[in-house]
Protein backbone atom coordinates (compact mmCIF):
# COMPACT_ATOMS: atom_id res chain seq x y z
CA UNK A 1 0.00 0.00 0.00
CA UNK A 2 1.10 3.56 -1.11
CA UNK A 3 2.06 5.80 1.83
CA UNK A 4 3.63 9.16 2.64
CA UNK A 5 6.68 9.13 4.13
CA UNK A 6 6.81 11.62 7.38
CA UNK A 7 9.80 14.10 7.51
CA UNK A 8 10.72 13.36 3.60
CA UNK A 9 12.01 16.92 1.17
CA UNK A 10 9.38 16.27 -0.72
CA UNK A 11 6.95 18.49 -2.92
CA UNK A 12 3.50 18.95 -1.24
CA UNK A 13 2.54 22.81 0.03
CA UNK A 14 -0.44 23.35 1.53
CA UNK A 15 -2.66 20.78 3.07
CA UNK A 16 -5.80 20.24 0.43
CA UNK A 17 -8.79 18.81 0.01
CA UNK A 18 -9.83 17.27 -3.53
CA UNK A 19 -12.55 15.05 -4.91
CA UNK A 20 -11.72 11.34 -6.53
CA UNK A 21 -14.12 9.22 -7.70
CA UNK A 22 -17.05 11.16 -4.97
CA UNK A 23 -14.47 10.56 -2.36
CA UNK A 24 -12.87 13.45 -0.19
CA UNK A 25 -9.11 12.74 -0.17
CA UNK A 26 -6.53 14.99 1.53
CA UNK A 27 -4.02 16.26 -0.87
CA UNK A 28 -1.35 18.66 -0.86
CA UNK A 29 -1.46 21.75 -3.51
CA UNK A 30 1.95 21.04 -5.04
CA UNK A 31 1.27 16.87 -5.55
CA UNK A 32 -0.17 16.22 -8.82
CA UNK A 33 -3.76 14.44 -9.14
CA UNK A 34 -2.26 11.15 -9.59
CA UNK A 35 0.22 10.85 -7.01
CA UNK A 36 -2.54 12.15 -3.93
CA UNK A 37 -5.05 9.52 -5.61
CA UNK A 38 -2.08 6.90 -4.87
CA UNK A 39 -1.39 8.05 -1.75
CA UNK A 40 -5.53 8.16 -1.17
CA UNK A 41 -5.53 4.08 -2.20
CA UNK A 42 -7.58 5.33 -5.40
CA UNK A 43 -6.61 3.07 -7.72
CA UNK A 44 -8.19 2.51 -11.16
CA UNK A 45 -9.07 5.57 -12.73
CA UNK A 46 -10.07 4.54 -16.06
CA UNK A 47 -10.99 1.65 -19.03
CA UNK A 48 -9.14 0.86 -22.19
CA UNK A 49 -10.46 1.73 -25.53
CA UNK A 50 -11.19 -1.63 -27.14
CA UNK A 51 -10.94 -4.81 -24.19
CA UNK A 52 -12.30 -2.18 -21.58
CA UNK A 53 -8.95 -3.61 -19.08
CA UNK A 54 -8.55 -1.45 -15.92
CA UNK A 55 -5.95 1.80 -16.71
CA UNK A 56 -4.51 3.74 -14.02
CA UNK A 57 -1.02 5.91 -13.71
CA UNK A 58 1.93 4.07 -15.17
CA UNK A 59 4.59 6.99 -16.22
CA UNK A 60 4.09 9.94 -13.86
CA UNK A 61 5.58 12.53 -16.18
CA UNK A 62 2.64 13.04 -18.86
CA UNK A 63 3.33 11.20 -21.61
CA UNK A 64 1.42 8.00 -21.46
CA UNK A 65 -2.22 7.38 -21.46
CA UNK A 66 -3.20 5.52 -17.89
CA UNK A 67 -4.11 8.67 -15.99
CA UNK A 68 -6.51 10.05 -18.22
CA UNK A 69 -9.42 11.39 -16.09
CA UNK A 70 -12.29 13.83 -16.33
CA UNK A 71 -11.60 16.96 -14.11
CA UNK A 72 -14.19 19.83 -13.68
CA UNK A 73 -16.28 18.66 -16.49
CA UNK A 74 -13.15 18.26 -19.34
CA UNK A 75 -12.54 15.03 -19.72
CA UNK A 76 -9.18 13.30 -21.20
CA UNK A 77 -6.57 15.05 -18.97
CA UNK A 78 -3.62 14.14 -17.10
CA UNK A 79 -3.86 13.16 -13.38
CA UNK A 80 -0.78 13.26 -13.12
CA UNK A 81 0.32 16.64 -15.16
CA UNK A 82 -2.96 18.41 -12.78
CA UNK A 83 -2.35 19.71 -9.45
CA UNK A 84 -4.23 19.26 -7.12
CA UNK A 85 -6.13 22.64 -6.77
CA UNK A 86 -8.57 23.10 -3.78
CA UNK A 87 -12.10 21.61 -4.23
CA UNK A 88 -10.98 19.84 -7.45
CA UNK A 89 -13.72 17.39 -8.96
CA UNK A 90 -11.61 13.70 -10.21
CA UNK A 91 -13.96 11.15 -11.88
CA UNK A 92 -12.99 8.04 -14.23
CA UNK A 93 -13.93 8.06 -17.55
CA UNK A 94 -14.69 5.29 -20.46
CA UNK A 95 -16.25 2.37 -18.22
CA UNK A 96 -20.14 1.68 -17.29
CA UNK A 97 -20.61 1.54 -13.88
CA UNK A 98 -17.56 2.46 -12.90
CA UNK A 99 -13.62 2.60 -13.76
CA UNK A 100 -13.05 -0.28 -10.27
CA UNK A 101 -16.28 -2.54 -11.39
CA UNK A 102 -16.95 -1.90 -15.76
CA UNK A 103 -19.19 -4.31 -16.99
CA UNK A 104 -17.89 -3.57 -20.38
CA UNK A 105 -14.64 -5.75 -19.28
CA UNK A 106 -16.42 -8.64 -20.72
CA UNK A 107 -14.99 -7.92 -23.98
CA UNK A 108 -11.51 -8.41 -22.70
CA UNK A 109 -12.85 -12.45 -21.80
CA UNK A 110 -14.87 -12.46 -24.50
CA UNK A 111 -12.26 -12.12 -27.05
CA UNK A 112 -8.88 -13.51 -24.64
CA UNK A 113 -7.29 -14.52 -28.09
CA UNK A 114 -7.49 -11.35 -29.81
CA UNK A 115 -9.82 -9.45 -32.24
CA UNK A 116 -9.05 -8.71 -35.35
CA UNK A 117 -11.50 -5.65 -36.00
CA UNK A 118 -10.85 -5.75 -39.90
CA UNK A 119 -12.76 -9.14 -39.68
CA UNK A 120 -15.10 -8.57 -37.13
CA UNK A 121 -18.86 -9.02 -38.10
CA UNK A 122 -17.92 -8.71 -42.11
CA UNK A 123 -19.47 -12.32 -42.69
CA UNK A 124 -22.92 -10.52 -43.26
CA UNK A 125 -24.11 -7.47 -44.26
CA UNK A 126 -27.02 -7.42 -41.27
CA UNK A 127 -24.83 -8.01 -38.81
CA UNK A 128 -21.94 -5.91 -39.58
CA UNK A 129 -24.67 -2.93 -39.55
CA UNK A 130 -25.33 -3.89 -36.30
CA UNK A 131 -22.08 -3.95 -35.10
CA UNK A 132 -21.46 -1.13 -36.38
CA UNK A 133 -24.06 0.39 -33.77
CA UNK A 134 -22.38 -1.08 -31.13
CA UNK A 135 -18.82 0.21 -31.55
CA UNK A 136 -20.06 3.58 -32.77
CA UNK A 137 -21.58 3.63 -29.36
CA UNK A 138 -18.52 2.28 -27.30
CA UNK A 139 -15.59 3.45 -28.90
CA UNK A 140 -13.71 6.44 -28.63
CA UNK A 141 -12.29 8.43 -24.87
CA UNK A 142 -14.11 9.68 -22.35
CA UNK A 143 -17.35 12.25 -23.12
CA UNK A 144 -17.69 15.39 -24.12
CA UNK A 145 -17.10 18.35 -21.65
CA UNK A 146 -19.63 19.91 -19.68
CA UNK A 147 -19.63 23.20 -21.15
CA UNK A 148 -17.77 25.59 -23.74
CA UNK A 149 -14.29 27.64 -22.54
CA UNK A 150 -15.36 30.71 -21.37
CA UNK A 151 -12.26 32.68 -22.83
CA UNK A 152 -9.88 31.60 -24.92
CA UNK A 153 -6.03 31.60 -24.41
CA UNK A 154 -3.78 34.30 -25.08
CA UNK A 155 -0.85 33.93 -28.01
CA UNK A 156 2.67 34.86 -27.34
CA UNK A 157 5.10 35.62 -29.82
CA UNK A 158 8.88 34.84 -28.28
CA UNK A 159 11.68 35.83 -30.63
CA UNK A 160 14.97 34.39 -29.36
CA UNK A 161 18.68 33.05 -29.84
CA UNK A 162 17.95 29.94 -28.40
CA UNK A 163 14.90 27.89 -28.14
CA UNK A 164 15.95 24.67 -25.23
CA UNK A 165 13.13 21.97 -25.23
CA UNK A 166 13.09 20.09 -22.19
CA UNK A 167 13.96 21.32 -18.29
CA UNK A 168 15.41 18.13 -17.48
CA UNK A 169 19.14 17.91 -16.89
CA UNK A 170 20.31 18.72 -20.18
CA UNK A 171 18.02 21.43 -20.90
CA UNK A 172 18.92 23.28 -17.75
CA UNK A 173 22.29 22.66 -18.17
CA UNK A 174 22.46 23.53 -21.79
CA UNK A 175 20.01 26.38 -21.34
CA UNK A 176 22.30 28.01 -18.53
CA UNK A 177 25.00 27.98 -20.83
CA UNK A 178 23.96 29.31 -23.76
CA UNK A 179 22.18 32.18 -21.51
CA UNK A 180 26.06 32.48 -19.47
CA UNK A 181 27.37 33.08 -22.91
CA UNK A 182 25.22 35.80 -23.56
CA UNK A 183 22.46 34.44 -25.69
CA UNK A 184 18.64 35.39 -25.22
CA UNK A 185 17.16 31.94 -23.94
CA UNK A 186 13.55 29.96 -23.80
CA UNK A 187 13.42 27.28 -22.27
CA UNK A 188 10.23 24.78 -22.44
CA UNK A 189 8.97 22.22 -19.88
CA UNK A 190 6.45 20.13 -19.64
CA UNK A 191 5.89 19.16 -16.38
CA UNK A 192 4.74 20.88 -13.67
CA UNK A 193 7.82 21.43 -12.30
CA UNK A 194 11.12 21.23 -14.24
CA UNK A 195 14.28 19.05 -13.52
CA UNK A 196 13.02 15.88 -15.29
CA UNK A 197 14.88 12.97 -14.66
CA UNK A 198 16.73 14.66 -11.63
CA UNK A 199 13.68 14.30 -9.48
CA UNK A 200 13.25 10.21 -10.38
CA UNK A 201 16.76 9.16 -9.29
CA UNK A 202 18.14 9.07 -5.60
CA UNK A 203 21.31 9.66 -6.52
CA UNK A 204 20.32 13.22 -7.39
CA UNK A 205 17.31 14.14 -6.26
CA UNK A 206 14.97 17.06 -5.59
CA UNK A 207 17.19 19.65 -4.15
CA UNK A 208 19.42 19.32 -7.23
CA UNK A 209 16.43 19.70 -9.40
CA UNK A 210 15.42 23.03 -7.62
CA UNK A 211 19.41 23.99 -7.56
CA UNK A 212 19.73 23.61 -11.83
CA UNK A 213 16.55 25.05 -12.41
CA UNK A 214 17.33 28.39 -9.93
CA UNK A 215 20.73 28.29 -11.55
CA UNK A 216 18.96 28.73 -15.12
CA UNK A 217 16.74 31.18 -14.14
CA UNK A 218 19.74 33.08 -12.45
CA UNK A 219 21.79 32.85 -15.16
CA UNK A 220 18.81 34.89 -17.48
CA UNK A 221 16.87 31.77 -19.24
CA UNK A 222 12.99 32.79 -19.48
CA UNK A 223 11.56 28.85 -18.07
CA UNK A 224 8.03 27.90 -19.10
CA UNK A 225 6.89 25.39 -17.28
CA UNK A 226 3.93 23.36 -17.76
CA UNK A 227 4.36 24.27 -21.63
CA UNK A 228 4.43 21.79 -24.08
CA UNK A 229 5.62 21.73 -27.76
CA UNK A 230 3.32 20.75 -29.75
CA UNK A 231 4.99 21.07 -33.05
CA UNK A 232 7.01 22.76 -35.70
CA UNK A 233 5.56 24.57 -38.83
CA UNK A 234 8.53 24.73 -41.09
CA UNK A 235 6.57 27.45 -43.33
CA UNK A 236 5.69 29.84 -41.27
CA UNK A 237 8.57 33.02 -41.01
CA UNK A 238 11.77 30.44 -41.10
CA UNK A 239 9.41 28.24 -39.03
CA UNK A 240 7.80 28.32 -35.74
CA UNK A 241 7.32 26.03 -32.75
CA UNK A 242 3.97 25.99 -31.06
CA UNK A 243 4.01 25.89 -27.90
CA UNK A 244 0.86 25.00 -25.26
CA UNK A 245 0.46 25.87 -22.00
CA UNK A 246 -2.57 25.77 -19.64
CA UNK A 247 -3.76 29.82 -20.33
CA UNK A 248 -1.80 30.35 -23.77
CA UNK A 249 0.00 29.55 -26.92
CA UNK A 250 3.47 30.35 -27.49
CA UNK A 251 4.72 30.97 -30.85
CA UNK A 252 8.59 30.52 -30.36
CA UNK A 253 10.98 31.52 -33.46
CA UNK A 254 14.43 30.66 -32.27
CA UNK A 255 18.00 31.32 -34.21
CA UNK A 256 19.14 28.13 -32.69
CA UNK A 257 17.11 25.16 -31.61
CA UNK A 258 18.40 22.45 -28.90
CA UNK A 259 16.02 19.46 -28.01
CA UNK A 260 16.55 17.86 -24.66
CA UNK A 261 13.42 15.87 -24.55
CA UNK A 262 14.98 13.08 -22.57
CA UNK A 263 13.82 9.80 -22.78
CA UNK A 264 10.08 8.71 -22.38
CA UNK A 265 9.80 5.34 -19.65
CA UNK A 266 8.43 2.07 -21.34
CA UNK A 267 6.85 -1.27 -20.55
CA UNK A 268 8.70 -4.26 -20.84
CA UNK A 269 7.04 -6.99 -22.86
CA UNK A 270 5.54 -9.62 -20.35
CA UNK A 271 1.97 -10.96 -20.36
CA UNK A 272 -0.79 -8.90 -18.36
CA UNK A 273 1.84 -6.20 -18.15
CA UNK A 274 -0.77 -3.33 -18.09
CA UNK A 275 -1.92 -4.87 -15.15
CA UNK A 276 -2.67 -1.54 -12.62
CA UNK A 277 -0.03 -1.44 -10.40
CA UNK A 278 2.49 -2.15 -12.84
CA UNK A 279 4.23 1.44 -13.10
CA UNK A 280 7.09 3.52 -14.32
CA UNK A 281 10.37 2.32 -11.90
CA UNK A 282 11.48 5.95 -12.96
CA UNK A 283 7.91 6.53 -11.79
CA UNK A 284 8.83 5.06 -8.59
CA UNK A 285 11.52 6.75 -8.13
CA UNK A 286 10.06 10.31 -8.84
CA UNK A 287 7.10 9.56 -6.21
CA UNK A 288 10.01 8.72 -3.52
CA UNK A 289 12.38 11.30 -4.74
CA UNK A 290 10.16 14.10 -5.54
CA UNK A 291 6.97 13.45 -3.57
CA UNK A 292 8.24 11.36 -0.70
CA UNK A 293 5.68 8.31 -1.25
CA UNK A 294 6.80 5.10 -0.89
CA UNK A 295 4.51 3.46 -3.89
CA UNK A 296 4.25 0.05 -2.73
CA UNK A 297 5.49 -1.86 0.64
CA UNK A 298 6.45 -5.15 -1.41
CA UNK A 299 8.26 -3.98 -4.85
CA UNK A 300 9.06 -6.41 -7.54
CA UNK A 301 11.15 -5.16 -9.92
CA UNK A 302 11.42 -6.08 -13.40
CA UNK A 303 14.15 -4.82 -15.53
CA UNK A 304 16.47 -5.74 -18.11
CA UNK A 305 20.49 -5.97 -18.04
CA UNK A 306 20.88 -2.65 -19.53
CA UNK A 307 19.05 -0.77 -16.19
CA UNK A 308 21.18 -2.22 -13.60
CA UNK A 309 22.91 1.05 -13.24
CA UNK A 310 20.08 2.88 -12.44
CA UNK A 311 17.75 -0.25 -10.05
CA UNK A 312 20.64 -0.50 -8.44
CA UNK A 313 20.56 3.17 -6.32
CA UNK A 314 16.63 2.72 -6.88
CA UNK A 315 16.61 -0.60 -4.83
CA UNK A 316 18.61 0.41 -2.05
CA UNK A 317 16.56 3.53 -1.67
CA UNK A 318 13.43 1.95 -1.82
CA UNK A 319 14.80 -0.89 0.79
CA UNK A 320 16.01 2.06 3.42
CA UNK A 321 12.14 3.53 2.85
CA UNK A 322 11.16 0.32 4.17
CA UNK A 323 10.29 -1.59 1.46
CA UNK A 324 10.90 -5.19 0.75
CA UNK A 325 12.25 -5.36 -3.20
CA UNK A 326 12.86 -7.89 -5.18
CA UNK A 327 14.66 -7.24 -8.27
CA UNK A 328 13.57 -10.02 -11.25
CA UNK A 329 15.18 -10.63 -14.84
CA UNK A 330 12.67 -9.68 -17.81
CA UNK A 331 13.43 -13.04 -18.79
CA UNK A 332 12.28 -14.69 -15.85
CA UNK A 333 8.84 -13.54 -15.94
CA UNK A 334 5.95 -15.40 -17.01
CA UNK A 335 2.89 -13.11 -15.88
CA UNK A 336 1.06 -11.33 -13.40
CA UNK A 337 -1.28 -11.48 -10.95
CA UNK A 338 -4.31 -9.73 -9.14
CA UNK A 339 -8.04 -8.58 -8.96
CA UNK A 340 -7.92 -4.90 -9.98
CA UNK A 341 -4.34 -4.49 -8.58
CA UNK A 342 -1.22 -6.33 -9.34
CA UNK A 343 -0.33 -8.98 -5.84
CA UNK A 344 1.98 -11.12 -7.49
CA UNK A 345 4.51 -11.93 -10.61
CA UNK A 346 4.90 -15.43 -11.73
CA UNK A 347 7.86 -16.27 -12.22
CA UNK A 348 9.61 -19.25 -13.83
CA UNK A 349 11.06 -19.85 -10.45
CA UNK A 350 7.96 -19.65 -8.81
CA UNK A 351 5.38 -16.71 -7.43
CA UNK A 352 6.64 -13.94 -6.08
CA UNK A 353 3.93 -11.97 -3.88
CA UNK A 354 3.93 -8.21 -4.09
CA UNK A 355 2.07 -4.53 -3.84
CA UNK A 356 3.65 -3.06 -6.65
CA UNK A 357 5.48 -3.88 -9.79
CA UNK A 358 7.91 -1.52 -11.04
CA UNK A 359 9.37 -1.92 -14.85
CA UNK A 360 12.74 -0.73 -15.70
CA UNK A 361 13.57 -0.47 -19.44
CA UNK A 362 15.99 2.06 -21.71
CA UNK A 363 14.09 4.97 -22.32
CA UNK A 364 13.30 5.56 -25.65
CA UNK A 365 14.29 8.83 -26.57
CA UNK A 366 12.08 11.44 -27.19
CA UNK A 367 12.43 12.25 -30.64
CA UNK A 368 9.41 12.96 -32.33
CA UNK A 369 9.91 16.74 -31.82
CA UNK A 370 13.47 16.97 -33.96
CA UNK A 371 11.76 14.38 -36.45
CA UNK A 372 9.62 17.66 -37.49
CA UNK A 373 12.59 19.56 -38.32
CA UNK A 374 13.84 16.95 -40.35
CA UNK A 375 16.36 15.91 -38.16
CA UNK A 376 17.80 12.51 -38.87
CA UNK A 377 16.80 9.18 -36.28
CA UNK A 378 17.66 6.07 -36.04
CA UNK A 379 16.43 2.79 -34.53
CA UNK A 380 18.83 1.51 -32.06
CA UNK A 381 18.38 -1.00 -29.11
CA UNK A 382 21.18 0.20 -27.06
CA UNK A 383 19.77 4.02 -27.43
CA UNK A 384 16.26 2.25 -26.44
CA UNK A 385 14.48 3.43 -29.36
CA UNK A 386 15.16 5.83 -32.14
CA UNK A 387 18.37 8.21 -31.39
CA UNK A 388 18.63 11.66 -32.56
CA UNK A 389 21.62 11.43 -34.84
CA UNK A 390 24.32 14.09 -33.63
CA UNK A 391 28.08 14.72 -34.62
CA UNK A 392 30.76 15.38 -32.17
CA UNK A 393 29.52 18.95 -31.35
CA UNK A 394 25.43 18.13 -31.06
CA UNK A 395 24.72 19.02 -34.00
CA UNK A 396 21.75 16.93 -35.93
CA UNK A 397 21.66 16.65 -39.71
CA UNK A 398 18.96 20.44 -39.73
CA UNK A 399 20.95 23.14 -39.61
CA UNK A 400 20.93 25.10 -36.17
CA UNK A 401 19.44 22.62 -34.75
CA UNK A 402 21.38 20.63 -31.31
CA UNK A 403 20.21 17.43 -29.58
CA UNK A 404 21.96 16.43 -25.90
CA UNK A 405 21.17 13.87 -23.10
CA UNK A 406 19.11 11.05 -23.27
CA UNK A 407 17.42 12.05 -26.68
CA UNK A 408 20.77 11.27 -28.06
CA UNK A 409 21.26 7.70 -26.72
CA UNK A 410 20.79 6.91 -22.91
CA UNK A 411 23.03 8.96 -20.64
CA UNK A 412 21.33 8.93 -16.99
CA UNK A 413 20.50 12.39 -15.25
CA UNK A 414 24.56 12.83 -14.38
CA UNK A 415 25.90 12.18 -18.09
CA UNK A 416 23.15 14.61 -19.55
CA UNK A 417 23.68 17.28 -17.51
CA UNK A 418 27.34 17.44 -18.37
CA UNK A 419 26.31 16.81 -22.00
CA UNK A 420 23.99 19.72 -22.31
CA UNK A 421 26.75 21.97 -20.64
CA UNK A 422 28.71 20.78 -23.46
CA UNK A 423 26.37 21.15 -25.99
CA UNK A 424 25.06 24.63 -25.03
CA UNK A 425 28.80 26.20 -24.77
CA UNK A 426 29.08 24.74 -28.59
CA UNK A 427 26.35 26.57 -29.65
CA UNK A 428 27.59 29.96 -28.21
CA UNK A 429 30.79 29.23 -29.84
CA UNK A 430 29.67 28.01 -33.04
CA UNK A 431 26.02 28.95 -33.62
CA UNK A 432 25.33 31.29 -36.17
CA UNK A 433 23.44 34.55 -34.07
CA UNK B 1 -6.52 -10.12 -17.89
CA UNK B 2 -6.19 -13.50 -20.25
CA UNK B 3 -2.01 -13.06 -19.96
CA UNK B 4 -2.50 -10.65 -23.34
CA UNK B 5 1.28 -8.91 -23.87
CA UNK B 6 0.50 -5.33 -24.39
CA UNK B 7 2.76 -3.30 -26.33
CA UNK B 8 0.40 -0.32 -26.97
CA UNK B 9 -1.68 0.38 -23.95
CA UNK B 10 -3.46 3.40 -25.21
CA UNK B 11 -5.17 1.34 -28.57
CA UNK B 12 -4.43 -1.52 -26.84
CA UNK B 13 -2.52 -3.40 -29.29
CA UNK B 14 -0.78 -6.72 -28.25
CA UNK B 15 2.73 -8.39 -29.01
CA UNK B 16 -0.19 -10.97 -30.91
CA UNK B 17 -1.54 -8.14 -32.96
CA UNK B 18 2.18 -7.28 -34.09
CA UNK B 19 2.97 -11.31 -34.80
CA UNK B 20 -0.47 -11.27 -37.05
CA UNK B 21 -0.42 -7.94 -38.78
CA UNK B 22 2.74 -8.91 -40.10
CA UNK B 23 1.42 -12.93 -41.17
CA UNK B 24 -0.85 -11.05 -42.97
CA UNK B 25 2.02 -8.86 -44.98
CA UNK B 26 2.36 -5.92 -43.27
CA UNK B 27 5.66 -5.82 -41.97
CA UNK B 28 6.07 -1.50 -42.74
CA UNK B 29 5.98 0.67 -39.37
CA UNK B 30 3.56 2.58 -41.19
CA UNK B 31 1.49 -0.71 -42.64
CA UNK B 32 1.66 -1.80 -38.87
CA UNK B 33 0.01 1.58 -37.62
CA UNK B 34 -2.73 1.75 -39.99
CA UNK B 35 -3.48 -2.35 -39.19
CA UNK B 36 -3.14 -2.38 -35.81
CA UNK B 37 -3.86 1.33 -34.96
CA UNK B 38 -0.87 1.35 -32.25
CA UNK B 39 0.57 5.14 -31.97
CA UNK B 40 -2.60 6.58 -32.82
CA UNK B 41 -3.87 7.20 -28.94
CA UNK B 42 -3.57 9.90 -26.57
CA UNK B 43 -0.04 8.81 -26.38
CA UNK B 44 1.26 9.08 -30.32
CA UNK B 45 3.39 6.29 -29.86
CA UNK B 46 5.99 7.87 -26.78
CA UNK B 47 5.07 5.04 -25.00
CA UNK B 48 5.01 2.27 -28.27
CA UNK B 49 7.10 3.46 -30.80
CA UNK B 50 10.38 2.28 -29.58
CA UNK B 51 8.87 -0.93 -28.31
CA UNK B 52 6.85 -1.81 -31.55
CA UNK B 53 9.51 -1.12 -33.60
CA UNK B 54 12.28 -2.98 -31.91
CA UNK B 55 9.89 -6.25 -31.54
CA UNK B 56 9.13 -5.77 -35.74
CA UNK B 57 12.78 -5.59 -36.40
CA UNK B 58 13.04 -9.62 -33.76
CA UNK B 59 10.07 -10.90 -35.73
CA UNK B 60 11.17 -9.58 -39.17
CA UNK B 61 14.78 -10.09 -38.52
CA UNK B 62 15.27 -6.62 -40.39
CA UNK B 63 18.13 -5.32 -38.79
CA UNK B 64 17.05 -1.96 -36.73
CA UNK B 65 18.67 0.68 -38.42
CA UNK B 66 16.68 -0.28 -41.24
CA UNK B 67 13.20 0.76 -39.68
CA UNK B 68 11.93 4.01 -39.90
CA UNK B 69 9.67 5.82 -37.23
CA UNK B 70 6.03 6.27 -38.60
CA UNK B 71 5.72 10.07 -39.44
CA UNK B 72 5.53 12.69 -36.67
CA UNK B 73 3.02 15.29 -36.90
CA UNK B 74 1.61 17.36 -35.04
CA UNK B 75 0.15 17.89 -32.28
CA UNK B 76 2.59 16.04 -30.40
CA UNK B 77 0.67 16.30 -27.12
CA UNK B 78 -3.48 16.19 -26.41
CA UNK B 79 -3.92 19.99 -27.71
CA UNK B 80 -7.28 21.36 -26.48
CA UNK B 81 -8.68 23.00 -29.52
CA UNK B 82 -9.13 25.99 -27.60
CA UNK B 83 -5.38 26.88 -27.92
CA UNK B 84 -5.49 26.92 -31.69
CA UNK B 85 -8.84 29.14 -31.97
CA UNK B 86 -7.32 32.63 -31.16
CA UNK B 87 -6.83 34.65 -33.73
CA UNK B 88 -2.31 34.12 -34.55
CA UNK B 89 -2.57 37.90 -35.65
CA UNK B 90 -3.30 38.96 -32.00
CA UNK B 91 -0.70 37.73 -30.14
CA UNK B 92 1.53 39.70 -27.03
CA UNK B 93 5.38 39.97 -27.53
CA UNK B 94 6.88 38.45 -24.21
CA UNK B 95 10.38 37.73 -23.61
CA UNK B 96 10.27 38.50 -19.66
CA UNK B 97 12.88 36.19 -18.55
CA UNK B 98 11.83 34.09 -14.79
CA UNK B 99 9.74 31.22 -14.72
CA UNK B 100 6.49 31.54 -16.23
CA UNK B 101 3.18 32.45 -14.18
CA UNK B 102 1.97 29.07 -14.15
CA UNK B 103 4.77 27.26 -12.68
CA UNK B 104 5.30 30.37 -9.65
CA UNK B 105 1.37 29.77 -9.08
CA UNK B 106 2.58 26.29 -8.10
CA UNK B 107 4.03 27.60 -4.88
CA UNK B 108 7.70 27.59 -6.56
CA UNK B 109 10.46 29.68 -4.61
CA UNK B 110 12.52 30.44 -7.61
CA UNK B 111 13.56 33.84 -7.67
CA UNK B 112 13.82 36.08 -11.20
Amino acid sequence: MARRLPGHDAVRGEAVEVRIADVSVRAYADESIAAAALASGARVLSRSMKYHRPRTFFCFEGHCSGCLVRLGGVPNLRACQAPCVSGAEVSGQNAFPSAEIDLLGAVDFLFSRGMDHHTLMTGSSMLNKLANKVVRQLSGLGKLPDKAPSELPDVHRIDIDVCVIGGGPAGLAAATATATGGKSTVLIDDQLRPGGSLRTDPRTGRSEAEARWSAAVSAGVTVLARATAIGFFPEDDGGVLAVSAPDRLYRVYAKQWIWATGGYVINLPFPDNDRPGVIAARAVGRLLVDHGILAGDRVCIVEVPEAAADVGPLASALTAAGAEVTRIPLADVIGTRGRGWTTAVDTIHGKIDCDLVAVAGTPAPASEGPRQQGCRVVLDEAAGGFRVVVDENGRTTTPNVWACGDVVGYLGPTGSANDGARIGANVVREGVA
Amino acid sequence: MAGKIMLCRCEDMTLADLEHSVSRGYRDIEEVKRYTGFGTGPCQGKECLAVVALQLARITGQPPAAIPPFTSRPPLAPTPLKVLARDPGAHVFSDEGGTSETARTQGEEVDD
